[in-house]
């Protein structure tokens, strides 16, 4: 007991420091800046306690950015979860070809980001971009569109292009998942009659929905805080239609210069994160993630 | 695995569909990457190249530090996906398996790194860095990197750990062997390929990485491909051929790194997790 | 004893003009100009200028405007900051507020004396006591066409509202855009809404206390007839940057664009006809009598606290600003970056350049456009640096935003707008 807990120490400690110096001390010195009224950075602010607050959960721009977050995290995930599943399935396929799938599926995930908002935009565009002309000639559309010239069309083409970047590494963390599920129970389950959905549904997804799970909760995590693809192709608009929490912090901090009013919006933003986490986590670890 | 007709064509058409979503936007970019300015913004584009020019990879190489860009990617990408290794597989060891106080609560606290938005640490780190003499470093850069991999690194290898059979781990136990040996000669070998699932993760997460190598980083030395090639771009006009060509080059390395080692990393997931 | 002291005094004569010979100073200037050919021309002038004066090396370091809005105060703050740093009009009032900014009039009056700087740029940076930058090179923004389109469709060049309609109109074709204007939330869209303001009689949207005025008649009718205007450029243009509109006239698809210069975009990336590029001042509003446009004057400012840094950078500013360099640095992007000075508007090294020599006609026309130029927030002889935090957010482009995607009326739109900039101006 005392040996494991010596263990417990050395093995968690560096990464826990590491956590709290980086992390966790920065976070509370962004609670204590939204208790200041510091404007620029590098200003000095005086003590207020809950004013930002009061302004900042007064003021509509805030739900605006709440209300986008929450639908951009819920479209991400169930565009990526729809992409990344079928992608996981397939793979787990033998046919010709399948080995150069699974290593080159990840390509759209491995190229910085920078460069995927370069190519996405050079390719929506009406410069030479590809995409217009395409759907004119499949005939979808006979005038080029503007895919961010709309509120709902910007959000839509920013989901397509996020989810494009990230689903197959969703794809093969489920895959990963799929492969420790033991044939010999398809097998069996074949043996006994099952067709191929059947064997899906009573086998496969059962198994898979603890990584299922813990994806679906990492994946919102991050998605939640995705900001350079938005902010490059955007920058949460047009007339603010894109505008998500951490494009609204970015822009009153940088922006707007009112750095405390900024650190008041992401300790809200991050309360929301922490409580969906915890529950999240909670009902997961409740499905037998424990030995 | 027999499969009926009906689900081969199924299989088919997802497979196209992925292939086209995957490869195409790709092979535009490239493609467009060697042909003359003028077909590149021509009203009606090509989807094979009607010009060839190396034109824009010369301008690119000859007047811009790319090179340079690539090497401080490299570095500060190897460098964190070692620490973040280094320090998570313990880690995720001790959550899994030791018991000490607090345990379930610190591994939920964890996860909740991600339960807030980055931005907002960029300045107070930003703060503590300039203190700590560690501005305009490469060092700044991988403390972040690892610091933000940890969590979710720390998350995955626990669960590839709990998916290792409990009666070859009750023996090396039984056997009376300490726990860190037990992680070096059994777990370890047996997770292997989830490790480097997750060194994959985090070699990426630091390739990309753009806002805090933005503000960090102050001199031209010392950039990372993704903000060197924002800069490059140039913000009044697009040479748009500049940009295709630095986009190809941007993603060549990666495909380069791939195209060695991608195959074991991702036939060893796949394998299964176990033998 | 003697004989030591005597080593002693011999050493340190002989050591007085080794300790004389300081390690040169280092200073160095962080700009935004990061296009590759930019860059390697500011560095050619460094190399020269640190080959003659051996006490000093400079060097360069550029940034990405994106990011220097929170780059630099922080750098600044911590201590990391540059030397010297080019500026924008409204980028100044953000450091000035940090308190990274001490008065250069002294030097500025020095240079003014020796080469006469254009008021305009002056003005910008001349408020609340003191003159926060030194001007180094204008931009400011024009109407370019094709000469040859608009024989075709037999169109002069416009000078008014209702003509500029027109013309756009006529020139709208199914494979083709009248006019390429923007609607973005980003700076390039600012300028463009204020370039057709500012024609249109809303120069100001101070009044002279201070107060904003930006809710106005003209301001409401500038903004109605941009937002019809612009229904005739490519539905992308909600994305738009600089870079967008130069792709879509070098391709001929769009048939008038406003940009600061398009010669570069244009010579490499389309026909580079030099005879048939033409560029006219912006058409202004029916019952205005003059063309304005909007004046972007670029400035470095001087940032050291260490003495002999600031006599470093000034001695570097200097010899920038001396005609025979002068030319060169404009040139870094020829067409481009316009004189400040009345001698550098005369110099050789400026009209000898290839580019320059090729467009020469079109640079002229330029030059003399810019001499009617405003920025919104400098104007009237009043700087309000309030406005810093109006251009930081995009308000004039997010005004239009309301109305082309938002759907507002422009009366509605602009009143919002003014709101907006109250809001941020507290």
């Amino acid at each position: 007991m005392r040996q494991s807990r010596f263990y417990a120490f050395v093995f968690v400690a560096p990464a826990l420091l590491m956590l709290v110096a980086i992390l966790g001390w920065p976070l509370l010195s962004a609670v204590l800046l939204s208790l200041q009224d510091v404007r620029s950075v590098g200003s000095e602010g005086s003590w207020v306690g809950l004013a930002n607050y009061r302004k900042v959960l007064s003021n509509t721009a805030f739900w605006n950015a709440s209300w986008l977050s929450i639908v951009w995290v819920v479209a991400n995930a169930a565009v990526q979860t729809v992409l990344a599943l079928a992608a996981a399935l397939v793979l787990n396929q033998r046919f010709p070809g399948v080995r150069i799938a699974r290593t080159w599926i990840i390509l759209t995930w491995i190229v910085p980001t920078v460069v995927v908002v370069m190519i996405w935009r050079w390719l929506f565009s009406t410069s030479g971009g590809m995409i217009n002309p395409l759907l004119i000639q499949i005939g979808i559309i006979d005038r080029p569109i503007g895919f961010f010239s709309s509120t709902w069309s910007a959000m839509a083409t920013l989901v397509f292009i996020n989810s494009w970047r990230w689903f197959p590494f969703i794809a093969l963390m489920m895959l990963a998942g799929l492969t420790r599920i033991p044939s010999d129970l398809y097998e069996a389950a074949r043996i006994d009659g099952a067709g191929t959905i059947k064997r899906f549904t009573r086998i496969t997804w059962p198994l898979l929905a603890p990584t299922l799970g813990v994806l679906v909760i990492v994946g919102t995590l991050l998605s939640f805080n995705v900001f350079d693809i938005i902010w490059l192709l955007t920058s949460g608009g047009p007339a603010g239609g894109t505008r998500t929490l951490p494009i609204l912090i970015y822009e009153t901090a940088f922006k707007g210069y009112r750095l405390s009013e900024a650190a008041t919006v992401a300790v809200l933003a991050s309360v929301l994160l922490m409580a969906f986490a915890f529950f999240a986590t909670r009902s997961l670890a409740k499905q037998g993630d424990e030995r | 695995m027999r499969r009926g007709v009906g689900w081969n064509i199924v299989l088919g058409g997802v497979v196209l569909f992925f292939v086209l979503i995957i490869t195409l936007p790709f092979w535009w970019v490239m493609s467009g990457s060697f042909k003359l300015p003028q077909e590149i913004i021509a009203r009606v584009p090509t989807m094979i190249p009607q010009s060839f020019t190396l034109q824009h990879y010369v301008k690119l190489l000859s007047s811009s530090d790319y090179p340079t860009y690539m090497i401080n990617s490299l570095v500060v990408a190897s460098v964190s996906t070692l620490i973040t290794l280094a320090l998570s597989v313990p880690a995720a060891y001790a959550f899994f398996r030791l018991r000490f106080p607090g345990r379930e609560a610190l591994y939920r606290m964890i996860l909740l790194a991600y339960a807030f938005p980055s931005i907002v640490v960029l300045i107070p780190l930003f703060g503590m860095f300039a203190k700590l003499g560690l501005v305009d470093t490469r060092t700044a850069l991988v403390v972040i990197n690892v610091s933000f991999a940890l969590p979710f690194a720390i998350w995955m290898l626990r669960s590839f750990f709990g998916s290792v059979p409990m009666e070859i781990e009750e023996a090396a136990v039984m056997d009376g062997a300490p726990p860190l040996v037990i992680l070096r000669r059994v777990m370890i070998p047996l997770i292997a390929p989830g490790i480097a699932s997750v060194g994959i993760f985090a070699f990426i997460m630091s390739w990309t990485e753009y806002v805090f190598a933005s503000v960090l980083i102050l001199s031209d030395a010392k950039r990372t491909v993704p903000v060197g090639f924002s800069g490059i771009i140039g913000q009044y006009q697009i040479d748009w051929g500049l940009l295709l060509a630095g986009a190809s080059l941007a993603t060549l390395p990666v495909i380069l790194l791939f195209a060695l080692i991608g195959r074991w990393f991702v036939s060893g997931l796949t394998e299964g997790a176990v033998k | 004893m003697r004989r030591s002291l005597t080593t002693l005094l011999t050493s340190a004569a002989l050591l007085l003009p080794v300790s004389a010979w300081a390690a040169p100073v280092e200073i160095t200037l962080w700009h935004m100009e990061q296009p590759p050919h930019r860059v390697e021309r500011i560095q050619q002038l460094m190399d020269e200028f640190n080959a003659a004066h051996p006490d000093i090396v400079v060097s360069q370091e550029p940034q990405n405007w994106g990011e220097i809005y929170a780059k630099a105060p922080a750098a600044l703050s911590a201590g990391a900051g540059p030397d010297m740093l080019f500026a924008i009009p409204d980028f100044t009032p953000i450091l000035k507020d940090i308190g990274a900014l001490t008065s250069v009039a002294d030097f500025v009056t020095e240079l003014d004396k020796k080469h006469d700087f254009l008021d305009s740029a002056l003005e910008s940076y001349t408020y609340d006591g003191g003159v926060w930058a030194v001007p180094l090179y204008n931009m400011s923004m024009n109407l370019w066409y094709r000469k040859s389109v608009f024989a075709e469709a037999g169109l002069e060049v416009p000078t008014t509202w209702a003509d500029w309609k027109a013309a756009a109109e006529k020139l709208s074709s199914d494979q083709t855009y009248g006019i390429g204007l923007p609607a973005n939330k980003q700076l390039y869209t600012d300028q463009t809404v204020y370039s057709v303001m500012a024609n249109g009689g809303a120069t100001e949207i101070y009044d002279e206390n201070g107060k904003l005025r930006f809710d106005n008649p003209q301001t409401v009718a500038a903004y109605e007839f941009y937002a019809d205007l612009q229904k005739l450029s490519p539905p992308d243009n909600t994305s738009w940057t600089w870079g967008e509109a130069e792709s879509c006239f070098a391709s001929k698809s769009c048939g008038m664009i406003l940009q600061f210069s398009v010669i570069s975009s244009y010579d490499t990336q389309a026909e580079g006809d030099a005879n048939d590029l033409g560029v006219a001042a912006i058409p202004h509003a029916e019952g205005e009598s003059q063309h304005n446009t909007i004046a972007y004057p670029n400035a470095v400012m001087m940032l050291s606290t260490d003495e002999a840094k600031r006599k470093a950078s000034e001695k570097f500013v200097s010899f920038l600003l001396e005609p025979e360099n002068y030319g060169r640095f404009l040139n870094m992007e020829p067409g481009l970056f316009m004189p400040v000075t009345a001698d550098g508007a005369e110099a050789e090294s400026f009209w000898n350049d290839a580019t320059v020599q090729k467009y020469r006609s079109q640079i002229e026309t330029v030059i003399a456009n810019s001499g009617n130029g405003k920025l919104f927030g400098f104007t009237s002889g009043r700087v309000f640096p309030a406005i810093a935090a109006i251009s930081a957010q995009n308000i004039l482009a997010e005004t239009l935003q309301a109305i082309v995607v938002g759907g507002k009326t422009a009366a509605e739109a602009v009143s919002d707008g003014q709101a907006r900039m109250n809001e941020v101006s507290e």
